[in-house]
């Protein structure tokens, strides 16, 4: 007898212990300035609609091709075409990156990566866009990705999703899915190839630090 | 000869219980401080599809751990506590294993070579030893719901009448007397 009042009182405290624990969680979370909100989808994923906006700018130059990804894996350009995004080659990347274009705004890079990661280095002149946080950044993102013919979004590249992330977002946003693209070796691949990198903030022209 | 005395399992499972607390105190926060990073990781198990539940867990797991954390470091409701982490760690163990032996067929190595971050606080770590962790985490656990660890207890148990001293001179105090709450 005494044996069962006492697993029923361990039973009783757990169930205190859980809704107490769940209250504070829930509160911890909510107090956070780097909560997730809960009702929101992190990992948009839906196949872009046939009827995605309409570009207004004229029309590029040139079509970045978005065949021939040196780089990136089959998985990576599959998981980004099942999105309905399109992959972009290391190749194509930097001939984007060095068209004078990309001095006119024509051409803008987006860096999907976290905070920190932009601040230690980013490609010169990428615009910061957080895809879990997208809050800080969207509004000073969305007018220049309106008005570019490209829009090249990165992040580590591989298995990393935050440039689909974000390069969804900005579909959803009104950015033309046409002129959206994903360089799927991202910024792991990039500096692999010793291209430029900044660090600190946009156009800084900082050197990052040299990590030991 | 008796090896083990009644006040040497008791400061077993004092350290037990603040060992357990510390850890778990410090591997809730790792994942409360970068949500974002252990959404990730929650989602790389590929069982919960609904953004609502998916964001719950990552959002609400870590700081959960940190409150159970805290309970075992000031000896509240210990053995609430302790069972509570048992029923959270066995299911999490078994989750870990299936991802484990999903990875392990992926990359055809031995089971043993299988690295990758579990989303446990600790980073990569490999399966083998994180097993062998788990089921320590667990073992240690049971412990503790079986009624140790009173010792320095701000309030052992919630329901029943608590006898435990403030500190670990326990003369006329031991687990015998207080069972009989």
């Amino acid at each position: 007898m005494r044996n069962r009042t006492s697993t029923l009182a361990v039973l009783l405290e757990a169930a205190l212990v859980v809704a107490a624990g769940v209250g504070f969680a829930f509160a911890a979370n909510a107090l956070s300035p780097r909560g997730l909100k809960l009702g929101r989808n992190y990992f948009p994923g839906a196949p872009v609609s046939s009827n995605a906006p309409a570009r207004v700018s004229t029309p590029p130059a040139r079509s970045p091709s978005s065949t021939n990804e040196d780089s990136a894996d089959a998985q990576t350009i599959a998981r980004l075409k099942e999105k309905g995004l399109q992959p972009l080659s290391r190749a194509r990347t930097e001939e984007l990156f060095h068209d004078p274009r990309y001095e006119q705004g024509l051409v803008v890079f987006v860096d999907a990566r976290d905070e920190d990661q932009y601040a230690e280095s980013h490609i010169p002149g990428a615009f910061e866009l957080d895809p879990f946080h997208p809050e800080k950044q969207l509004a000073t993102v969305l007018t220049p990705c309106q008005n570019a013919d490209q829009v090249v979004v990165y992040c580590m590249g591989g298995d990393c999703e935050d440039a689909d992330s974000a390069a969804i977002l900005l579909r959803e946003a009104g950015v033309s899915n046409q002129r959206l693209f994903v360089f799927a070796g991202g910024f792991t691949d990039w500096t692999g190839h010793r291209l430029p990198v900044e660090a600190g903030a946009r156009n800084s022209g900082a050197a990052p630090v040299e990590r030991k | 000869m008796k090896i083990w005395n009644s006040k040497t399992i008791d400061f077993g499972a004092l350290a037990a219980r603040w060992f357990l607390g510390g850890l778990f105190i410090y591997t809730g926060l790792e994942k409360g401080l970068d949500p974002v990073s252990f959404l990730k990781l929650v989602r790389q198990y590929d069982m919960l599809h609904v953004p609502f539940l998916l964001n719950s867990v990552a959002a609400a797991l870590p700081w959960f751990e940190v409150f159970c954390g805290a309970l075992f470091l000031a000896g509240i409701a210990v053995r609430g506590a302790a069972l509570t982490l048992t029923c959270i760690l066995i299911p999490f163990t078994a989750v870990v294993w299936h991802r484990a032996l999903v990875l392990q067929a992926a990359r055809a190595i031995p089971f043993c070579a299988v690295k990758f971050d579990c989303g446990c606080g600790t980073g990569e770590v490999f399966i083998c030893s994180k097993l062998l962790e788990n089921a320590g985490l667990i073992l240690l656990a049971l412990w503790l719901l079986s009624g140790r660890g009173r010792w320095l207890a701000l309030r052992y148990s919630l329901t029943g009448k608590n006898e435990c001293p403030a500190g670990p001179s326990p003369t006329n105090w031991s687990h015998s007397t207080v069972e009989k709450t």
